[in-house]
């Protein structure tokens, strides 16, 4: 976006903030979710990465039409955002992988 | 925290924990071997895809209206207006110095008079 379009449609910094945050805090639940999903399942090696691919997509889909209307250009600067943010950020990926060993370890030990 | 995220995060609680049972009452009763190994019964995991998906959807609705915000400053200003009744300049709108004080006055009078 270059300047120009900035000072004609101004662009209300706290609530990009505020959206990210949003979709971090989301991104960080649900992924402990999916690993206590994929842990009961047994899933091992490459089929869990692929369920956190699956189940990530699914909820950027809710989130794209619960949340953000269909309109993600509405909320967010960048037309991916709503897609890829924090998806392999060190809150979800890695806590993905937390409950997803430990449930792992749970229900077979 | 909505009604509709609030029992469903409490459905999706309840089924989760009855198929992590289940699994864990199947991987201690039935016996595997390195050669061979049990596969989970296909209800259990239907249960646990059900209840993840609830969750996720409970997770998702659970911050409500306010979980997006829009980012466009004239939409955003629109609905602040529109729902809170004033935007961050309302102490631009409503300046007391310069409250007609004689206007307000015969205002008041004529309603006390019982005209309209």
């Amino acid at each position: 976006m270059d300047e120009k379009e900035l000072l004609i449609n101004p662009v209300v910094n706290e609530n990009v903030i505020h959206n990210q945050k949003s979709v971090t805090d989301i991104r960080s639940l649900t992924s402990s979710v999916l690993g206590v999903a994929a842990g009961i399942l047994g899933l091992e090696s490459l089929t869990g990465f692929a369920f956190y691919l699956a189940g990530s997509f699914f909820v950027s889909v809710l989130m794209l039409f619960l949340l953000a209307g269909g309109q993600p250009k509405s909320f967010f600067r960048g037309s991916t955002e709503i897609w890829t943010h924090e998806v392999f950020g060190t809150t979800s990926l890695s806590s993905y992988v937390l409950t997803w060993t430990l449930f792992y370890n749970l229900v077979r030990a | 925290m909505t009604v509709l995220s609030t029992s469903l995060l409490l459905t999706a609680a309840l089924l989760l924990t009855h198929s992590c049972y289940s699994a864990h009452e199947h991987s201690s009763l039935s016996p595997t071997s390195a050669a061979n190994p049990s596969t989970m019964p296909l209800d259990i995991q239907i249960e646990t895809v059900i209840a993840a998906l609830l969750a996720l959807i409970g997770i998702v609705l659970s911050g409500g209206k306010d979980q997006l915000r829009e980012i466009q400053q004239r939409v955003w200003m629109g609905r602040l207006e529109r729902e809170k009744g004033a935007g961050p300049w309302s102490m631009l709108e409503e300046r007391v110095g310069f409250l007609d004080i004689r206007e307000r006055r015969r205002e008041f009078g004529e309603w006390a008079k019982g005209g309209k």
